[in-house]
Order: structure tokens, then sequence, then C-alpha cells
């Protein structure tokens, strides 16, 4: 994301949090195609995807004054709102105990500084795909399916068939080996 | 890290903030996690870190457009559209569209025609209140006004110093204060009231001293430069 793009969405996102429904449409020009592909890559049901994007959206306008403090990007912001309501509904459809609110982190003020800190994490994101693809096949696999399509660690254990103690212990594994790959 | 050797500490909980991030932890432990947040500074960023991270993998995914009537639902939903009109053409037009209809609505115009022309006679409006917020120390004047729901605020002069900014506080009369964002540097901006908010002769707007962009913690950290009451007009 360019540095354009981003104060651009910033921009919007606090003339939404004053009640700009002109913002508030231009923001959901810029975001809803790639929000709504969230949706359908977790819920892989159009009406249910659709659904959920309303949702999104809703819950955008209602916390969009929260937004300047939690120190994310805007995109990386609207990206988990959107994947979090997805994977909600995913859970509640499958009746199992809802996800945990990792919306929560998003509501504690931030005390770095938003710029630097969205340099670095640009540099982290050209270096995700490099790193993803030095883990082996399935852990890489494993990763984007628990981030794009809500897998859980039970899922995993299944589709492996293995204990989901084992399972739990190579994706923490594979995820701590990521972040140190992309910080070096 | 070998495959065998138990986390350190500090893996663990770098492990921990991740599994939050991707919505992977459940029950009294994913609890845990969350009332974490609150608490330890660090493992919230960390948690952070792992979404804006993350987040790049969605960046990828191919845009999907939404069907039109899912912005049109968002906006019903959000009360800022009206349904559209039915257009179900076997569906029996009701009355006030037919004829009759027509002739309703034209005496509909004419009685508020004779009304707005009735000499002496105000038409009802909807309750507007206004407030001049003018500091003590400095040139700063702000013209707030509400009509209905609709706020606006006119900065006459006196713009915050560079790198600063006028914070707008809604001061009710249980006397706590929720920011309306800042001011602009120049000219007026216009805002919808959020809910929960009533405009009354007991509601004041503040405006307070904050680094640009307004506080950073949500509650005014700089000092309140300006205050007045709103006023029925």
């Amino acid at each position: 994301m360019t540095d354009a793009r981003r104060t651009e969405l910033e921009g919007l996102i606090s003339r939404v949090a004053l009640g700009d429904r002109d913002a508030f449409d231009a923001l959901y020009d810029a975001t809803s195609a790639k929000l709504h592909a969230i949706c359908l890559s977790v819920l892989k049901d159009r009406p249910e995807a659709e659904e959920t994007l309303q949702e999104v959206y809703i819950r955008v306008w209602q916390s969009a004054a929260r937004y300047a403090s939690n120190g994310l990007s805007p995109m990386t912001w609207l990206i988990t709102i959107a994947r979090n309501r997805a994977i909600d509904r995913l859970r509640a459809r499958a009746s199992r105990p809802a996800t945990a609110p990792e919306d929560a982190a998003a509501a504690v003020p931030s005390e770095e500084p938003s710029p630097e800190s969205a340099t670095i994490m640009a540099q982290e994101r050209r270096m995700l795909h490099e790193c993803l693809s030095q883990l082996a096949g399935p852990q890489a696999g494993a990763v984007r399916a628990v981030y794009l399509e809500g897998v859980t660690y039970a899922d995993l254990a299944e589709r492996e068939g293995l204990p989901i103690n084992t399972v739990r212990s190579w994706l923490r594994r594979s995820l701590l080996r990521l972040k140190d790959c992309v910080t070096q | 890290m070998t495959e065998d050797t138990p986390l350190t500490p500090l893996e663990h909980d770098e492990a921990l903030a991740a599994e939050l991030a991707l919505g992977l932890l459940e029950g009294p432990e994913a609890q845990a996690a969350v009332d974490r947040l609150s608490t330890d500074p660090a493992f919230a960023q960390a948690v952070r870190d792992w979404q804006e991270r993350l987040a790049g993998l969605a960046e990828d995914l191919t845009p999907v457009m939404a069907p039109a009537r899912a912005r049109q639902g968002i906006r019903q939903r959000l009360g800022h559209a009206l349904p559209p009109l039915e257009t179900d053409p076997l569906e029996r037009a009701p009355w006030w569209r037919g004829p009759m209809g027509v002739l309703t609505g034209l005496l509909a115009v004419a009685a508020v025609a004779a009304f707005l022309w009735l000499p002496g006679q105000d038409v009802p409006a909807t309750p507007e209140y206004g407030a001049e917020l003018v500091a003590a120390d400095s040139d700063l004047r702000v013209d707030a006004r509400v009509e209905g729901r609709e706020m606006r605020l006119a900065l006459q002069s006196g713009p915050a110093a560079e790198g600063r900014d006028w914070e707008i506080w809604w001061i009710g009369d249980d006397g706590a204060a929720i920011s309306l964002g800042v001011m602009p540097r120049a000219g007026e901006m216009r805002m919808t009231l959020p809910e929960g908010l009533e405009p009354s002769n007991a509601t004041s707007i503040a405006l307070s001293d904050e680094p640009e962009g307004g506080s950073p913690t949500g509650q005014a950290t700089g000092p309140v430069v300006a205050v007045a009451e709103l006023t029925r007009l």
C-alpha cells in the first residue's frame, strides 16, 4: 500500500468518524471489493459473504472514531474487521464456540508512532511471501489456510491425521520462524 | 530453535500473540489472552504486529465486487437511505399512487403553499441551537450550530498552531465529554450527530488543544481553550 493510499484511507476513516456519509461511500468504493473477497475466502458462500460484508461496514461506521488511536494501518484495520466477522460467522455455522474477539487488540491504544511502524510493517509485508516460501509446504499452506479460510487447530489435526497438540506445536514454530524471517 | 526444545517464555508470548491474531485460541485460553491485551501493552502491540503482518495475505486476494444491493442494505440498516420504491408491476398501486393520490398530492401542495404564504406564520422547524466559542487568551472563535441532528462548526479565526489541532468535545448533561473530531484549519465542517447525543440547553461544546489529529487517548490531554453552552435559537 502506498503512502498516498494510506493517507487517503486514513482521511476517509477520520471523516467517517464524524458521520460523513460521503466519506463512508468513498471508503466503501475504495475497499469493499477487497473486504468482500476476504469474506468469500473464509465463508465460500456468496449470500453469507454479502451479509457479512454489510455487518463489516456497519461496524466500520460505528467504530471509526476509535480507529485513530489503535496504530493499525487503515487497510489492516479494515481487513481485520472483515476477517473476524467472517470467522465469527463461519464458527457460528459449525456451532463452534465463538472465536476470540481479536478486535480487542485494535481497541487498545497504541503507544507506537504509527508512521514509523508503518514503514517497518511495509518492509515486513514485502518479505512475507519470500519467507512463507521458505517454510515447508504444509506449514506455509497451514498459515494461509488459517488466515484466509479460518481453519482451526482441530481442522488442521484432522487434515494431517495428527493430534491437535502436535499440529499446534508445529504451527507455532512455523509462525515464529516466519516472524524471524520477516523481521531480520 | 529445533523441533524438540520447548519454547522460551518470549517465544511462547510471541506465539500466543500470533494465535490470538489468527483466532486460533479457544475457551479460557482465548479469554486470558484477550484480558492480557488491556494490561500488557507489549503483548497488545505484538498482536497488532501480527495483524499487520498477516494482512499481507489478504491484500493478495483478487478483489470481488459485491452486488449493489449490499451497499443499499448497509445504508438502510444505518438509516442513511430509504428503501427503493417497490416496482413490482403485478402489485396493485397503492391508493396514493393512483388518481386519488395525485389529487391528494395537489391538495397537499396547495395547503403547504397557502401555509407558507400566510403572513406572520412560521413554518414549524426542527429545533435549532447555537453556540459561540471564544478563547480567552487568543483570537480563536468558532461558531457552532445544530439543526436537528446536523451540526455545523465554522472556524471564524484562530486556527490551531502547527502540529496541533483543536479537538471538539460534546459535553452532555451527565458531564461526559465525547469527541466530535478536530476542527478544520480553515472554513467549516458538518457532521451528523452520533446516536445518543441529544442537543439541549444542558449541552456544552468545548475545544481542547491536542496533538495533530486529536487526542491520542480519546480523552482531552491538552487544556480546554474555549467552551460554550448550546442555546436554543
